[in-house]
């Protein structure tokens, strides 16, 4: 049986007037790689947003429903939102390295937390890039500026400073699109073995990669979630004609 | 047809001609003034050498007027640069507030504020109560023209920061202290840097609300900030008054450190600037 690590029900929300998300849903099983898929502005990466609050820095947002993390709320009013950030991490679209070295970019998000120690620093530098597939690539160079990294290196880099801080749940929101297909390989394969550890959310345009790396798939359509499933299932035999209609490529 | 293209062309002409003549005509003034600082101000300083520099105002020296406007120009960055760095800051968290708002329009109105409106104010709040014109005195005038500069340039640095940045920093946990001072704040140092150096340059040079604040010091060095210092503008200012030839050499001689100290202070600015526009 799988468990559910997080869950939402009936999740709406709006840009001030404009409502994006539509009763949503849909269970994120543990260790699982759930894909979200769909056209662009369809509300996939509007949804991920939610399961780590990040719409929260958005003004004008407005959100009803709930989602559940281990079973709490997240929305409730007693739920410190820091924390929650800390236990679901989040990887962007374009890599995003802070200015300062690879080091202290990896270093970061344990500092934040209160780790001082250089010693248990220097520890969880060295098993986050080594979890981020960079460590072999970077370890003569951890003082150099995250910068100098190429972009796919400095994908990894992100993976491996959101991992540092031990998540539970990592939310990527199309962490390969703005990579090239070598790349792109190294952080499929990087999922699944992050997978073992980890319950992934990942945005993708790129249905191949979904079909490759999920386990799971929910389709969206304008804010509607039309169509979640186990991947295979999404691909190979589709219950709806719009969710059949775009793994087929007749729009999209 | 053709004769219709033909006037088109020499209006275009005339047009150019006319933009091309009138920017000259700006800039002129600008060369003219570094010219004639130089022309006048050089042979006082070769003339008299080290002495002009480090020599008191009877030995044919403006020493203690160097050293007042650095040490009334350091002070004044030194008491600007926190509260205009927050000031800043504020502005740049809370655009869509109303006291966001506020603060950035009325750093917007400070930036253009009258300076000797600054120096009364300052002459009525803190030379009277403490019965003396003085450094310090003059370092807070310097630092309300300081704070705008800083903190608009601080303010225009942080919101250039990608978004992206941002997010990332709140997605690992961070707060809202936190982003600002460990990501925002030093992705945008650059630009932080030139405001300060760019309020630094305009504060060295100011005269006015240097007029009823720091009363002026020319045959000591100052050593107490609380007693009255000197300064290079309120010296030129003094000197150019007076009716005798040789005190208007001097005056030429401190402009042309004046201009010294500005450009030392204004080319890095200049120089850091090309660089960004590299990136």
């Amino acid at each position: 049986m799988e468990k559910i690590k997080m869950e939402t029900k009936d999740l709406n929300l709006w840009y001030g007037e404009k409502q994006a998300l539509y009763n949503i849903s849909m269970p994120i099983y543990e260790n699982k790689i759930t894909a979200l898929i769909g056209p662009s502005g369809c509300g996939k990466s509007t949804f991920l947003r939610c399961l780590n609050r990040l719409n929260d820095l958005i003004p004008n947002v407005r959100i009803e429903g709930e989602v559940y993390l281990d079973g709490k709320n997240i929305y409730d009013e007693d739920v410190d939102v820091y924390e929650l950030r800390k236990r679901v991490g989040m990887v962007f679209q374009k890599p995003n390295p802070f200015a300062m070295s690879i080091y202290d970019n990896v270093a970061f998000g344990p500092r934040i937390h209160g780790i001082r120690n250089k010693k248990e620093l220097d520890k969880i530098v060295e098993w986050a890039l080594k979890k981020a597939a960079l460590w072999d690539e970077v370890k003569d160079e951890l003082h150099k500026n995250a910068f100098a990294l190429s972009g796919g290196q400095q994908q990894r880099l992100c993976i491996a400073r959101a991992i540092a801080v031990k998540p539970e749940v990592l939310l990527m929101d199309e962490p390969t699109s703005a990579l090239d297909p070598i790349s792109t390989q190294k952080i499929e394969e990087l999922m699944i073995e992050l997978a073992k550890d980890y319950t992934i959310v990942v945005v993708t345009h790129n249905m191949q990669q979904a079909s490759r790396v999920s386990d799971y798939t929910a389709f969206f359509l304008m804010g509607k979630l039309i169509e979640f499933g186990p991947t295979e299932e999404i691909f190979l035999n589709p219950k709806r004609k719009e969710t059949d209609d775009y793994i087929s490529g007749r729009f999209g | 047809m053709s004769h219709i293209k033909k006037i088109r062309m020499i209006k275009d002409k005339i047009f150019l001609f006319m933009v091309g003549f009138l920017t000259l005509l700006t800039v002129l003034p600008l060369f003219h003034i570094i010219y004639s600082i130089v022309i006048k101000g050089l042979p006082v300083i070769l003339e008299r050498g080290l002495t002009f520099i480090f020599g008191t105002l009877s030995e044919g020296g403006i020493g203690p007027a160097i050293v007042g406007t650095l040490m009334l120009t350091i002070m004044a960055t030194l008491l600007g640069i926190p509260i205009a760095f927050l000031a800043g800051a504020y502005a740049y968290e809370f655009p869509n507030s109303i006291i966001g708002r506020a603060t950035k329009v009325l750093l917007q109105i400070m930036l253009e504020f009258p300076t000797i409106l600054i120096g009364t104010f300052i002459m009525a709040t803190v030379v009277v109560p403490m019965g003396t014109f003085s450094g310090l005195a003059g370092a807070l005038a310097l630092a309300l023209i300081l704070i705008p500069y800083v903190a608009v340039y601080t303010e225009e640095a942080m919101a250039e920061i990608p978004k992206l940045y941002k997010e990332g920093a709140y997605a690992l946990g961070c707060t809202r202290a936190q982003v600002i001072f460990k990501v925002i704040t030093k992705m945008a140092k650059k630009g932080i840097l030139t405001g300060i150096l760019i309020g630094m340059a305009k504060v060295a040079g100011e005269t006015a609300p240097l007029l009823f604040t720091i009363g002026g010091l020319y045959e000591v060095y100052p050593t107490n900030p609380l007693e009255p210092v000197g300064a290079i503008p309120l010296l030129i200012y003094t000197l150019v008054q007076s009716p005798s030839p040789e005190d208007h050499k001097m005056a030429w001689g401190a402009a042309l450190v004046m201009l010294i100290i500005f450009l030392s202070i204004f080319i890095p600015i200049r120089l850091a600037l090309k660089d960004d526009i590299k990136l």
